[in-house]
């Protein structure tokens, strides 16, 4: 078994693996991961939602988890959803607004 | 992770379906439904399939849904749901059939059942409305809906109950409860009974029609459409202005259709003038949308708002005192009640199907999934081209339907009710293949970059 060496950077490619399913995005390209930090094997993920009350939140969020804990050397995942900021589709990055079809702001 | 069931629901939705189906072929096998004068037990059978059948079931088993959903807490009770839907199923096919071969007393006997039915639903929603965290315009819409469908219901049993004999019953010494019920209904009918029979029928069809649907479309529309399209309720006082108009003209509305008022007019505008504040509303939230394409669910809801606007003028007309009771004003009363279920009520619930019965079928079968392989997008459940052939087959049908009622055309409602009839079918196609997914899945392995490597790897 390898081992990789945890960064921001392998939790952020690895959160794209998470597509909301109704807009066929992933998490990171709408701009929905706030914050990533590791401490030791722990990473705690801020994350929100377009909407309060997506049917998806639960759906989402255990994605986001899932996605995770099956990285070797991450033995510890936290993901946590606040709505402070709420999202805007100007967090979106350009992959995510040509995939949503939001077009420039 | 935790998620209520989706079985229910979805259960709700295929019952619902399958009235649909039956209703469409229904009216292509008997287009003299739409043809003649409403007021007879072929047309209030088919009606109450449509109405409980198609529209009932599937509003009842989304809610159960969505509505904790989008008031961010859970069902007050799953169980009471199921038993529920065993009262729902046996009221409304023996309603529908006690109807068709006009027998009142079994009338009397399945219409208790499914009130029994919605009352427990109206008792499940309520005591999940009373957890929610936060209470929104969503919230007071969704409230006002369960107040006018219990409202609807009982006007219903009553108009049921000024029609039924009660002294063999009574006659037989039946058991104390029963008893009391018989006297209840005696007393609910004839009370009804001191009213025209059409005015009663038609008051009671507006309590559902309005009271209930159209209000769920107005309220829920202010959570849905901005979630679908990435945008955001433009104005919270415009939104509460029309559910308010909409509730003050419903009540005005039905005590004027009662009694033949002539301020009938004075109520329906106001209806038209919360519709019209909705409209704008929804015009404004389009307008500021991020999304800028919409996808065919959207276009099929949105249609049916647009088909408000016919509706509106319909029913301006219809309530003008002055207008003579000749065959042509019953057609147009035909094509009001048609324009308002099959057209406007159904067509959004169609819109909407297409976005609950992905997202139910991808919970229950991907939502397990998501993370830890590729799983479909909602979109990729069912065929776009399906759905692009139903909704101009349906216009086509709304369309070619609302002519022939209007002319009294027998086989022009037969051509319109067969293009409707594909586009259910599209739908139906459409349901099939998203179901299929339950028995093969879409999964593909997941695409995680070849820098980061899995634990099992």
């Amino acid at each position: 078994m390898t081992t990789n060496e945890i960064t921001k950077e392998t939790i952020i490619e690895t959160l794209r693996q998470v597509v909301d399913p109704e807009l066929g995005c992933n998490i990171v390209d709408l701009g929905l991961v706030y914050s990533v930090s590791i401490t030791g094997k722990k990473v705690i993920v801020v994350m929100t939602l377009t909407t309060a009350g997506c049917p998806m939140h639960d759906s989402i969020r255990w994605g986001a988890q899932q996605a995770l804990a099956i990285l070797a050397g991450v033995e510890e995942t936290q993901v946590q959803v606040v709505w402070d900021p709420p999202w805007r589709p100007s967090m979106m990055s350009e992959v995510g607004r040509n995939a949503t079809g939001a077009g420039t702001f | 992770m935790k998620g209520s069931s989706t079985a229910l629901p979805l259960l709700f939705t295929m019952t619902g379906l399958l009235a649909l189906c039956t209703g469409v072929v229904w009216l292509v096998l008997q287009p003299s439904l739409l043809a003649t004068y409403h007021y007879n037990q072929y047309v209030i059978a088919a009606t109450h399939l449509f109405v409980l059948g198609w529209i009932c079931s599937v509003v009842m088993g989304t809610m159960y849904q969505l509505v904790p959903v989008a008031l961010e807490t859970k069902l007050y009770s799953e169980k009471l749901a199921s038993v529920q839907f065993v009262f729902h199923v046996a009221g409304f096919v023996g309603m529908v059939w006690s109807f068709r071969v006009w027998h009142m007393t079994q009338l009397a006997h399945f219409g208790s059942t499914f009130a029994v039915g919605v009352g427990l639903f109206v008792y499940n929603m309520a005591r999940t409305l009373r957890r929610a965290p936060r209470w929104n315009i969503t919230a007071t819409a969704v409230t006002a809906a369960l107040v006018w469908l219990s409202l609807a219901v009982t006007a219903g049993l009553s108009i049921a109950a000024a029609k039924c004999d009660y002294a063999s019953a009574l006659e037989s010494s039946p058991p104390a409860l029963v008893a009391a019920l018989l006297h209840g209904f005696q007393a609910a009918g004839g009370f009804v009974a001191h009213f025209d029979p059409v005015s009663a029928m038609h008051a009671h069809a507006h309590l559902g029609g309005v009271g209930c649907f159209t209000m769920l479309i107005v309220g829920v529309s202010y959570k849905l459409i901005p979630m679908f399209t990435l945008g955001e309720l433009q104005s919270r006082r415009r939104a509460a202005w029309s559910i308010a108009l909409l509730n003050i003209g419903l009540a005005g509305s039905f005590v004027t259709i009662l009694l033949r008022s002539p301020l009938k007019p004075a109520f329906a505008l106001t209806v038209v003038a919360a519709l019209a504040v909705y409209g704008r509303e929804i015009a404004a939230i389009l307008r500021a949308r991020k999304r800028r394409a919409l996808d065919w669910g959207i276009k099929y809801f949105l249609t049916a708002i647009v088909l408000m606007l016919p509706m509106s003028v319909l029913a301006v007309v219809l309530s003008w005192p002055g207008l003579p009771l000749s065959t042509f004003t019953g057609q147009l009363e035909n094509l009001y009640g048609f324009l308002g279920l099959i057209g406007v009520i159904t067509l959004a619930i169609m819109g909407m199907l297409y976005k609950i019965i992905p997202f139910l079928v991808w919970f229950a079968r991907y939502s397990r999934q998501i993370g830890r392989t590729r799983v479909p997008a909602l979109a990729d459940l069912y065929s776009a081209r399906l759905q692009a052939l139903g909704y101009w087959a349906y216009l086509a049908g709304l369309a070619a339907t609302s002519g022939a009622i209007v002319l009294s055309n027998e086989t022009g409602v037969r051509i319109g009710a067969g293009c409707l009839a594909l586009g259910v079918a599209t739908l139906a196609l459409n349901v099939g293949k998203m179901l299929a997914h339950f028995f093969k899945p879409a999964l593909r392995p997941s695409a995680l970059p070849a820098s980061l490597t899995p634990k099992t790897a």
